[in-house]
C-alpha cells in the first residue's frame, strides 16, 4: 500500500458563502490527509468542518458560495480538472441527515443508480451489488423501502452506497450524530472493512470517544477550519486536554456534572400502565393489515416537577411517540396524568397551556417569518388582554433573556440551529407552560450550543420551577444535566443512575 | 400478459390518442365500450387493487351522475321547460325530461366522462413511476437530470408527509388553530423541502451523478411488437367504433 500518497490536499483554501461577506468560512486552510488512513476531523459547531467536506468533494462552490483562492488535489489530481463523475470515484461524502441521501426508493435501486453514474457495465452490476451488500452486512435491507428504515439502517444503506461507488476516499460528515450508540457500534466495523481494502476514511465529528480505537490520527480544527493540532491519537491525548476545552469539544471520558441535583418534587407527568402502538396517529382506525408493534407495554414512569429528566433509548424505541401521547396526540391505553389530573379529562387547549414541546427540527414550529413577530404572536395567543406596548416590552425582555436580542429582525429560518432551538423553546413557553418536552436538543448542533440551551433551561428550572423532560442519544449529556434518567428499553422505562448511563 | 408490462411511453401515447379521438365523437355506446374494456383490463389483466380502482372510480361516477343531471335539465335546445312539453301538464316532470332529446345529450356527456376516467385509471394504476421515467429517458429522450430529479422528489414524499404531520402537531401545541387546508403548515413544510432538495441534490452529485456525463443503465425499456399491438388495438378499436357504431 502506498502509504505516502496524499489522498486529499488542500492548500491555502479560502471559501465563503457570500462573495461580499466578511467572514471566511474556510480561512486559508491547508490540510493533507494520507491515503489509506482513518482520519478524524474534530471541531466545534460553526468551525467550518462540514463546509470543508463539501468543498473537498467539489459540491461547493458548484452549489453555492465562492472559492476565493487555494488549490485542492485528490490523489494528486487538481479537483478542477475532474468532472463530478470522476470526483466520485476519488472522493464521496456521506451526510448527516440520513433521510436526504437517496434518490430511489429501495437500496437495490439506489445501488444501481450509483453504479450507473459511474458507467459500470450492466452485466457486472448484480455481482458487484451482491458483494457490496454482503461486505457491508446490508443484504436484508436491499428491498425494503428506504423511508421505513431506522436512522441507523439508513446510514448503513448510505455507507453501502459509498462502498459500491468504490471511491478511494470517503468523507463522513457527522453521520453518526443522530443515531443511537448501538447503531454506531454496528457501523464502525463497516468502516474498518473499507479501510482494510485500502480506502481512505475521513470522519468529521465533534466527539472523539467513538474513534479513539480506530483513528490513525485526529486533527483538531479551530474556527475557519484551520488546523489547531494534528497527530492526536489515544497515546498522546492527555497533552491536548486543554485544547479540547478551548475548542468547545468534550474531552473523551470526562463527564463533568453540570449542575447540582435538585430535590425531586412530586410528579408532573406520570405514566401508569401505558401501552402505545407504533404507526401514524391517523392510520390507527384502519382494520386491514397486522396491528402495528407495541412501543410501550404497561410502562410506568414519573417525571418529577421542577427537575430535568432525560429519556434515553435506541432510535425507534418510541420516545417521541411517548411524548406525543402525553400531548394527547397519539392513542394510548392506561393512564397518563399531568399534575395529578388524568390526561383524558383535560381539554386540549388547557393541556397546551400546561405542556410545551420542542421537536427535533425547530424549523417546524415557527408560525411567522420574523423573530420578534414569532414571540409576539405566541404571547398574543396565550395572553388575550395585553396591549401593543406591553406586548413589545415583554417580547423584548424575553428575547434579551435568551440572548436573541441581536437577531430581532431576522427570519427564524436564517438563524443558526442553536438559535432556532432557543427561539422555539422561548415561543413554546410564552403561555407560562410549566412542563417542557424537548426532543433531541443536540440534533444538528455540537456540544457547545446544546450546552448553552441546557444551561438556560437549567436556570429556568431552578428559578421558575420549570419541569423539563428531554430525549437524547447522548448519554454523557444526559448524565451531566439530568436529575433523573430513564432508559426506554424492552418497551418499559427503566430508571438509571448517572453512573449506569455512562457504562 | 399484464398491462404493467406495456411500454409506458407507447401506452401514454396510445391513451392520449384515444382521448383525442373520443373527444371528436358523440357515441354513447362507444364511450361505454371504452369504459367497460378499461375496467375489464384493470380487473383481469393487471395487478391494480380493486380498492384503489374504486377510490378513483367513485368520485368519477358521482361527477358523471352530476353531469348527467345537468345535461338532462339544462341543455340548450329542447329544454324541459319547452312550451310544447310543458303544455302536457298531466305528464310528470321526470318523464317529460326523459322524453326530451336531452336524455341522449346527458348520456353523451356522462359516458364520455366515464370513458376518460376509465382510460385515466388504466394508465395511472398500471404504470410504475420509475419504469415510466426510464421509458421516457430511452424512448422520448428525457434528460436523466429531469428523470432522476423527479424520482428523488417523488421519493421525498413520505418524508414530507411525516414532516407535515409533525408541523401540524407543533402548531396545535403552540395554540395555533390550523384547518385541514391551512396554508401555514404547508408553508413551513415547503421552506423545509427547499432545503432538503438541496441536500438531496448534493448527495446525488456526491454519488457521481452528473447531468451531462455518459452513464450506463441496468435495464433499458424496449418497445416490442406487443406494445405497438396494444396501441393499435386501442386506437384502431375506437376508430372502428366511430365508423360503425350508430348511437
Amino acid at each position: 500500500m502506498a502509504r505516502e500518497e496524499i489522498a486529499l490536499r488542500m492548500e491555502d483554501v479560502v471559501f465563503r458563502y457570500q462573495e461580499n461577506g466578511k467572514r471566511n468560512i474556510l480561512d486559508h486552510v491547508t490540510l493533507d490527509v494520507m491515503a489509506g488512513t482513518l482520519t478524524v476531523l474534530m471541531g466545534g459547531s460553526g468551525c467550518g468542518k462540514s463546509t470543508l467536506a463539501a468543498v473537498a468533494a467539489g459540491l461547493y462552490p458548484e452549489n453555492g458560495g465562492c472559492l476565493l483562492s487555494g488549490e485542492i488535489r485528490l490523489f494528486g489530481r487538481p479537483l478542477g480538472e475532474l468532472d463530478q463523475q470522476q470526483r466520485a470515484s476519488y472522493l464521496s461524502v456521506m451526510f448527516q441527515n440520513a433521510d436526504l441521501q437517496f434518490c430511489m426508493d429501495t437500496l437495490r435501486r439506489e445501488l444501481r443508480f450509483c453504479m450507473e453514474n459511474l458507467c459500470v457495465p450492466p452485466r457486472e452490476m448484480d455481482e458487484r451489488l451482491r458483494r457490496a451488500a454482503e461486505t457491508m452486512g446490508a443484504a436484508e435491507l436491499l428491498d425494503r423501502k428506504l423511508y421505513t428504515l431506522s436512522g441507523g439502517e439508513k446510514q448503513r444503506a448510505a455507507l453501502t452506497c459509498l462502498y459500491v461507488l468504490g471511491s478511494r476516499c470517503v468523507v463522513l460528515d457527522e453521520c453518526f450524530a443522530n443515531i443511537d450508540p448501538d447503531a454506531v457500534r454496528s457501523l464502525l466495523p463497516m468502516l474498518r472493512a473499507m479501510k482494510r481494502e485500502g480506502r481512505t476514511v475521513v470522519a468529521i465529528d465533534h466527539r472523539a470517544d467513538l474513534w479513539l480505537d480506530d483513528a490513525d490520527e485526529i486533527i483538531l480544527l479551530k474556527s475557519g477550519a484551520q488546523t489547531a493540532a494534528r497527530g492526536v491519537t489515544r497515546a498522546n491525548l492527555p497533552q491536548y486536554r486543554a485544547m479540547f476545552g478551548e475548542l468547545g469539544l468534550v474531552y473523551p471520558g470526562s463527564c463533568p456534572r453540570e449542575a447540582a441535583p435538585l430535590p425531586r418534587g412530586e410528579s408532573a407527568l406520570t405514566f401508569r400502565g401505558v401501552c402505545i402502538r407504533a404507526g401514524a396517529a391517523q392510520r390507527r382506525g384502519r382494520r386491514d393489515g397486522p396491528e402495528p408493534p407495541l412501543l410501550l407495554e404497561h410502562a410506568d414512569a414519573e417525571f418529577p416537577r421542577g427537575c430535568m429528566t432525560a429519556v434515553l433509548g435506541a432510535s425507534g424505541s418510541g420516545k417521541t411517540t411517548a411524548f406525543l401521547a402525553a400531548l394527547g396526540r397519539h392513542p394510548y391505553t392506561g393512564t397518563i396524568e399531568i399534575n395529578g389530573a388524568d390526561l383524558r379529562t383535560i381539554r386540549r387547549k388547557a393541556l397546551c397551556r400546561q405542556v410545551g414541546i420542542v421537536f427535533q427540527n425547530p424549523g417546524n414550529q415557527f408560525i411567522t417569518q420574523n423573530v420578534t413577530e414569532e414571540i409576539r404572536a405566541s404571547l398574543r395567543i396565550w395572553n388575550g388582554g395585553l396591549d401593543d406596548a406591553q406586548l413589545a416590552q415583554r417580547t423584548q425582555a424575553l428575547l434579551d433573556g435568551f440572548q436573541l436580542g441581536g437577531c430581532r429582525r431576522y427570519s427564524p429560518y436564517m438563524l443558526s440551529q442553536g438559535q432556532q432551538r432557543r427561539l422555539a423553546v422561548l415561543s413554546v413557553l410564552c403561555g407560562g407552560q410549566k412542563l417542557l418536552l424537548l426532543d433531541e436538543p443536540t440534533y444538528g448542533q455540537d456540544e457547545r450550543s446544546a450546552m448553552a440551551i441546557l444551561r438556560q433551561l437549567r436556570q429556568k428550572v431552578e428559578r421558575e420551577g420549570l419541569t423539563v423532560v428531554f430525549i437524547t442519544h447522548d448519554r454523557a449529556l444526559a448524565a451531566a444535566w439530568a436529575d433523573k434518567l430513564y432508559l426506554l428499553r424492552d418497551r418499559r422505562f427503566a430508571e438509571l443512575s448517572p453512573e449506569e448511563a455512562l457504562t | 400478459m399484464k398491462i404493467e408490462r406495456w411500454n409506458p411511453s407507447v401506452k401514454v401515447a396510445a391513451i392520449l390518442a384515444a382521448v383525442i379521438l373520443l373527444s371528436l365523437q358523440y357515441l354513447v355506446s362507444l364511450n361505454l365500450l371504452v369504459f367497460g374494456s378499461a375496467l375489464l383490463l384493470l380487473f383481469f389483466f393487471s395487478d391494480a387493487k380493486p380498492k384503489s380502482v374504486a377510490a378513483i372510480l367513485i368520485p368519477a361516477l358521482i361527477a358523471a351522475f352530476g353531469l348527467f343531471v345537468t345535461g338532462l335539465y339544462y341543455a340548450r335546445g329542447g329544454s324541459v321547460t319547452d312550451a310544447k312539453l310543458s303544455s302536457v301538464s298531466s305528464v310528470p316532470y321526470a318523464v317529460r325530461a326523459a322524453m326530451s332529446r336531452n336524455l341522449y345529450t346527458a348520456a353523451q356527456l356522462a359516458t364520455r366522462l366515464l370513458a376518460y376516467a376509465g382510460l385515466g385509471i388504466l394508465f395511472a394504476l398500471t404504470t410504475d413511476g420509475e419504469f415510466f421515467l426510464q421509458s421516457l429517458m430511452h424512448q422520448c429522450r428525457l434528460p436523466p437530470k429531469f428523470a432522476y430529479g423527479l424520482l428523488a422528489a417523488f421519493h421525498l414524499m413520505p418524508v414530507m408527509a411525516r414532516e407535515y404531520r409533525v408541523v401540524r402537531t407543533a402548531f396545535a401545541v403552540r395554540g395555533v388553530r390550523a384547518g385541514p387546508l391551512a396554508l401555514k403548515p404547508m408553508f413551513t413544510m415547503l421552506v423545509n423541502s427547499v432545503r432538503w432538495s438541496e441536500c438531496v441534490a448534493m448527495a446525488m452529485e456526491s454519488k457521481g451523478f452528473c447531468a451531462g456525463a455518459k452513464r450506463t443503465y441496468y435495464s433499458v425499456p424496449r418497445v416490442h411488437w406487443y406494445d405497438w399491438a396494444g396501441a393499435g388495438a386501442l386506437v384502431g378499436g375506437i376508430l372502428l367504433g366511430m365508423l360503425f357504431l350508430r348511437y
